[in-house]
């Protein structure tokens, strides 16, 4: 699964800590999730993509 | 709050796990090889638990929370396997002992190998997803 947290964050001028802040998870699962090593919950896919202003269809693309 | 109890707890532990093991070790007198080996593991699975507790610390000072989905995911994956190669270790351990050694384990010793593999096993995986994210 790719996703666009990279871009986004950038668009807001984010760090990954900044954005695991938002949401309240650790630096570390922001990197395995943009590196597309970890699928979130959809409950964190949620939460990520009201802290970027976006949708989750907007924020991740799934690889059929 | 939720994170620094349990940073204290694991700290408590830790810590009473190194002194039962120094007053073992001072009153053990000479230690046999069996001995030595699972001491050894005993002091890698402090070690694994001292850098759990230290990645921990550094997150909640840093405003982050110590634990997340990510990471109890981590944690349900790797008791999986501690579980697995407790049940391995607890029926082939004592057989490939005998074995390999010639020597038959005794009760006591097949119980601690069967924690500290377990907890091995548990330590080893964890700390794998725990760095490759899977």
């Amino acid at each position: 699964m790719k996703t666009r947290i990279k871009e986004l964050r950038a668009r807001y001028d984010l760090t990954q800590e900044d954005l695991a802040k938002k949401i309240g998870v650790r630096r570390e699962t922001i990197l395995f999730i943009e590196k597309g090593k970890y699928n979130p919950s959809l409950k964190l896919a949620h939460d990520i993509a009201k802290a970027l202003q976006t949708t989750i269809d907007e924020l991740f693309i799934f690889d059929v | 709050m939720k994170d620094k109890i349990g940073i204290l707890i694991g700290i408590g532990i830790a810590a009473a796990v190194l002194v039962t093991l120094s007053f073992f070790v001072l009153n053990a007198g000479n230690l046999e090889l069996n001995e030595i080996s699972l001491i050894g593991i005993v002091l890698i699975l402090v070690a694994f638990a001292m850098y759990i507790l230290w990645d921990r610390i550094k997150n909640v000072k840093k405003g982050l929370p110590a634990q997340d989905e990510r990471l109890k995911l981590t944690n349900y994956k790797a008791g999986y396997y501690g579980f697995i190669a407790a049940i391995w270790s607890a029926v082939f351990g004592p057989l490939a002992i005998e074995i390999l050694f010639d020597y038959e384990l005794p009760g006591h010793l097949v119980t601690a190998v069967v924690v500290l593999v377990s907890g091995f096993v548990f330590a080893t995986s964890y700390l794998y997803m725990y760095w490759k994210g899977k």
